[in-house]
């Protein structure tokens, strides 16, 4: 199997003034490529510092963090929006679209930022939310849609740009349980097609579609 | 590969339309900014050019003009006047004068059958229609040999013309002028000052056609008796070689006069140079006021803008998600104000250019904008959206993207 992320030892210290408060005290592991991992702790555990660490959007105080084979922790900040542009989809428990752009053209932000010219991330973006079921909405805004086709449009955005990796936080946390279900189902789907899933969550119910779970308690990895 | 300019044109042309009032908020000041600029620089450059034009109709600008120096307070012992013998002398000694003409004036009534005028008769000589550039145009003018011969002739204004003979022809016909009877040689040329600035009231040359000519010697030898001088007009060959001639004649006065300031001596070209001087002045004193107006539009451009960008800052975090660069939202909010300012800029000029249209119709006077204000006011703007959007851009540009896909 073919190591997608490997991470030792990361520590992540904030500052608040005087006083330094530590949100993950030395976590390391391995996920392998087409794995669905779920990152499971309660609130205040560090999961959520975590996932921020593996998506990129943040960086550790100390400890390596690798994605493929390259070094991120070594990395520049100024790279790092490079590799979540083409490594990264990311989706958020409350959908993080932008609500005054349709949902086409949410899609289609991922690639306008790597370059892409209009007329192709039109094409693509309107392929992978007909992959979600969204072919007939592509002018609507997020606010005329539900919850769960909301998320699918998030989903659609973290795909269009074929990433590493799929970072999922909290995905049903603010949708009812069928919609949940629907969400879930199209991340086992994903994960059959080959993509390396990682979902934080803290709902048992999700952490049991996934391969395996790293649990996180008070900043470390328990098991 | 980052957003291309195209792109971030794009965002910001759409942001501007789905924020309508807020933008038009932001962009208020440059409008007004910008449209006070052309309105008033229209306006300065109008009543400039008409002020040269009048000047250019009374003589261009190569004319001197010699006047009684009114603040002159000196003893008294000195005339104030020139006799005709003094000024056969300066006229000599002031070959390089193109044109010269003496000039004296005696106020009264023309009287025509059972009509009269009551206005003001100028003595001169021929020289006068060269310096003022206007002549009779039924009849003549007045001729050397009219002044030799002291002829009892009279060349009159077309108001006087028309006031005794309405539509008769005048020219043979005699007048009465301080009970010296005047043969009609001659009507003036109408004058008329087109771009006239002064709105509802008399053309500003109007004045001119309600005065006569006679010859000068008619006027000392036997109209007035007196021989009294007071005034005298040159022309110097060119407006460049007027200062020289000015200088030179008034070493000449001063040396009849025995050093003694008793005329003031006004060349029209030093007067042209003067007022352009002023007007400098002014567009000085109005461009400060512009650049403290931008300035104050600028500041309420950099509060709207850190607000629209503390309004936007999840957003800010959900476009740094997905990959884009610090630069990119930098450069996105920088096109935004510039392109904010720019469309305030483009409001500013036409709504600038509306103004001076409607006015222009009512002012029987020209507004003058060249295409140069337009592009320096789009620049302006342009410019001021650059300074104050770069503060913003740089807030938006440097926020934590965890921290902004948190805001609430």
């Amino acid at each position: 199997m073919e190591t997608v992320i490997r991470f030792e030892n990361i520590v992540k210290e904030y500052n608040m003034g005087k006083i330094s408060v530590q949100a993950l005290r030395g976590v390391t592991a391995e996920i392998q490529k087409g794995e669905f991992v779920a990152i499971m702790g309660p609130s205040g555990s560090g999961k959520s510092t975590l996932m921020h660490i593996l998506g990129c959007l943040d960086t550790a105080t100390t400890g390596s963090y690798w994605l493929e084979d390259q070094e991120i922790s070594k990395m520049k900040k100024s790279k790092l929006s490079a590799i979540r542009n083409h490594k990264i989809g990311f989706v958020f428990q409350t959908f993080n679209l932008l609500p005054h752009l349709n949902i086409r053209r949410n899609v289609e932000l991922p690639l306008m930022y790597s370059g892409m010219s209009a007329a192709k991330r039109k094409v693509l973006a309107e392929k992978v939310l007909a992959d979600v079921g969204l072919a007939d909405r592509l002018k609507h805004k997020p606010s005329e849609l539900s919850g769960g086709q909301r998320q699918r449009v998030a989903i659609a955005r973290a795909l269009v740009n074929t990433p590493t990796i799929l970072l999922a936080d909290e995905p049903t946390g603010n949708l009812d349980t069928n919609s949940g279900n629907d969400i879930l189902s199209i991340f086992s789907d994903l994960n059959r097609k080959g993509h390396t899933i990682i979902i934080v969550t803290h709902d048992s119910a999700v952490s049991e579609r996934a391969d395996r779970s790293i649990k996180i308690i008070d900043g470390l990895i328990v098991e | 590969m980052a957003i291309s300019l195209k792109e971030s044109i794009q965002v910001g042309l759409s942001d501007f339309w789905s924020r309508k009032i807020r933008s038009l908020v932001t962009v208020l000041g440059i409008v007004l900014g910008t449209m006070s600029v052309i309105v008033v620089l229209a306006m300065v450059n109008g009543i400039n050019q008409q002020t040269l034009s009048w000047m250019m109709e009374r003589g261009g600008l190569a004319k001197i003009t010699v006047h009684r120096n009114w603040e002159y307070d000196g003893d008294g012992n000195e005339r104030d006047y020139f006799t005709l013998k003094e000024l056969f002398h300066i006229r000599e000694l002031l070959p390089e004068a193109q044109f010269f003409n003496p000039e004296t004036n005696d106020w009264g009534r023309i009287t025509y059958k059972d009509k009269f005028y009551r206005n003001r008769v100028q003595g001169v000589v021929p020289d006068y229609q060269y310096i003022e550039e206007w002549t009779a145009d039924r009849g003549r003018f007045i001729s050397e040999f009219d002044i030799d011969q002291n002829n009892d002739v009279i060349v009159i204004g077309s108001t006087i013309k028309n006031e005794l003979f309405a539509n008769n022809d005048p020219i043979g016909e005699f007048v009465t002028f301080n009970n010296r009877r005047l043969k009609v040689i001659g009507v003036m040329k109408h004058r008329y000052l087109k771009n006239n600035f002064n709105v509802g009231n008399d053309n500003s040359l109007d004045y001119l056609n309600r005065r006569s000519f006679v010859p000068i010697s008619t006027m000392v030898n036997k109209i007035t008796g007196k021989d009294v001088i007071n005034s005298l007009t040159l022309k110097a060959k060119s407006p460049e070689a007027a200062p020289d001639l000015a200088d030179k004649l008034e070493n000449i006065l001063l040396n009849i006069r025995h050093g003694e300031n008793i005329f003031n001596i006004e060349s029209a070209q030093e007067e042209a140079q003067e007022i352009e001087r002023n007007a400098q002045t002014f567009r000085m004193v109005f461009f400060l006021i512009s650049i403290i107006s931008l300035l104050v539009a600028g500041i309420v451009i950099i509060n709207i803008m850190l607000a629209t960008i503390q309004e936007r800052t999840r957003e800010i975090g959900i476009r740094l998600a997905v990959g884009a660069r610090r630069f990119d939202l930098f450069i996105q909010f920088l096109v935004q104000t510039i392109l904010v300012t720019f469309i305030g800029g483009v409001i500013g000029v036409a709504t600038g250019f509306s103004i001076l249209n409607i006015v222009s119709r009512y002012l029987e006077f020209q507004l003058i904008a060249y295409p140069g204000m337009v592009i320096a006011a789009i620049a302006v703007s342009v410019g001021v959206g650059f300074l104050s959007g770069i503060i913003p851009a740089i807030k938006a540009a440097n926020l934590n993207p965890v921290t902004a896909l948190r805001y609430e």
